[in-house]
């Protein structure tokens, strides 16, 4: 079964370029796309996606708050926050809302490894995972 | 000459015909002329009207002259009132003294010669209204200052907006592509991996230019996350660019502030550290932002530079860049009911911004 990915910014440009990057993995596929935090959630709670690449300035609700939703619904389901601002104290906040991992956009080389550890060797069930792991720190 | 506001007389006096002479003195000038025949009718008047000149009799019964200018000036509204009086007794110097010390501006004696009174009044008349038009270009002047600071800001936030979300995306495209091609080096060859790398590096340091002005424009964490995080980046970014050591220390328990006090707390110490940065010559600055008590936040920016050259005692902007960055915090502390205190000696300066706040701070012991 393959790795399900929702993609959450608001430029059409990025979405378009984690695509093609996300893409190039054969086990992986993009399974919805959202460009505001509001409906993210709700596509997040439709689709069960195994995986959240999610910007952090957004129109309307932030990455932060967006995170903080979903992780309330399903918080074994990683996210990955994928910033122009990525800091120590952005990265504090998002702990804190149970992002796992904070990437910067303008660095993005080390993010498909990241996902690869994220999701760990070969188990991409996320019903399975969401019942076994606890939630978050 | 246009046409002038009139401004108000009080002439009080408890003789009728005194009121009339005075009267028939001053017409000539155009004012308003209001009459009171005792001191209690004259406090009558000073409470409901604005009131330019008193003219009095020293001698009245029940209130006389001193007492009324005594009981004027004990009420912070009337300080300004230039006060005149009348006596065709009490004519030594030390009653001239008493009345001065009142705070009257003249003490004139009986026989009163009607040009000079004339002449005096207009001259007491024409200064309360070049006050009153100052005050007014004061208050309009604050006004304008504090709606172009806004509006600085506003824009500030518009461009750093446009440039995250116009080249933000490009720069981000542009790295997610480089990563894509450089996991494909093998089929690339050496020569092409070496520009792809050195293509990597240029867009990290395009990255790295935006993003440095975009975050002097209107750091993006201030309206995300809060006031404290954008001054902990602020002050990360500050330290690597300048070489200034910057220690930073916020008292967790702040919070979230009102976005009009957020944004200007942000850049009084956004300007405070680029004094120390061009004027102070200090390598080090700590920032302390703590509440002092229950709804009163204290922003404090200390060096340990030159410090500041004085005039009389009080520490002034050296260069023009300083002194705009100087009344610039304090007219945004005006705005928010604040204050700016400024101590500086050859060992350094230190800035102190206190700021008012609706919400209640517990200070954490």
């Amino acid at each position: 079964m393959r790795t399900r990915f929702l993609i959450v910014d608001d430029s059409e440009l990025v979405r378009k370029s984690l695509r093609t990057v996300l893409q190039a993995n054969p086990e992986w596929e993009i399974c919805g796309e959202a460009a505001d935090g509001e409906s993210a959630v709700a596509l997040f709670k439709e689709l069960h996606p195994n995986i959240v690449i999610l910007d952090f300035q957004m129109p309307g609700i932030n990455g932060i708050e967006t995170a903080r939703r979903m992780s309330e619904i399903a918080p074994a389901v990683p996210i990955v926050l994928f910033t122009q601002h990525a800091s120590s104290d952005l990265e504090k906040h998002a702990r804190e809302v149970g992002i796992r991992s904070v990437v910067s956009k303008t660095n993005a080389f080390p993010m498909v490894g990241m996902i690869e550890a994220l999701l760990g060797p070969t188990d991409p069930d996320p019903g399975a995972k969401e019942s076994a792991s606890p939630v978050k720190e | 000459m246009g046409e002038q506001e009139k401004v108000n007389i009080l002439m009080v006096d408890d003789q009728p015909g005194k009121l009339m002479t005075y009267e028939a003195i001053l017409n000539e000038l155009g004012e308003n002329l209001i009459k009171a025949r005792s001191g209690k009718e004259a406090l009558d008047h000073l409470l409901k009207t604005d009131i330019a000149v008193v003219l009095m009799d020293v001698s009245m019964p029940e209130l006389d002259g001193f007492e009324l200018a005594d009981m004027i000036r004990q009420h912070p509204r009337f300080q300004k009132i230039a006060i005149i009086f009348i006596s065709a007794v009490h004519l030594t110097d030390l009653d001239r003294l008493n009345a001065y010390q009142r705070g009257a501006v003249e003490y004139i004696s009986v026989p009163v010669v009607p040009e000079l009174l004339r002449a005096k009044v207009r001259v007491f008349a024409d200064l309360h209204r070049k006050t009153q038009q100052l005050e007014m270009l004061n208050r309009d002047l604050r006004t304008l200052s504090a709606r172009l600071m806004a509006m600085q800001d506003e824009e500030r936030r518009r461009i750093a907006r446009d440039l995250h979300d116009g080249i933000g995306p490009l720069i981000a495209a542009l790295s997610m592509n480089n990563g894509l091609l450089a996991q494909q080096t093998k089929k690339l060859g050496p020569e092409v991996s070496e520009v792809l790398q050195q293509n990597n590096q240029l867009v990290e340091q395009l990255s790295k230019e935006t993003r440095t002005i975009s975050h002097l424009l209107h750091p993006p964490l201030l309206d995300e996350i809060g006031l404290l995080p954008a001054i902990r980046m602020f002050a990360e970014g500050f330290a690597e660019r300048s070489s200034v050591k910057v220690t930073v220390e916020l008292s967790p328990e702040i919070g979230r502030l009102p976005p009009n006090v957020e944004i200007s707390v942000f850049r009084i110490v956004q300007e405070c550290l680029t004094n120390v940065y061009r004027h102070s010559g200090s390598k080090t600055a700590r920032i302390k932002i703590e509440p002092s008590q229950e709804k009163l936040l204290t922003v404090q920016v200390c060096d340990e530079g030159k410090g500041m050259p004085r005039t009389n005692g009080v520490p002034v902007a050296a260069g023009s860049n300083h002194g705009v960055g100087l009344s610039g915090m304090r007219e945004r502390l005006r705005e928010l009911g604040g204050t700016l205190d400024i101590q500086s000696s050859e060992h350094g300066t230190t800035v102190i911004a206190a700021v008012p706040v609706s919400k209640t701070m517990v200070k954490s012991l």
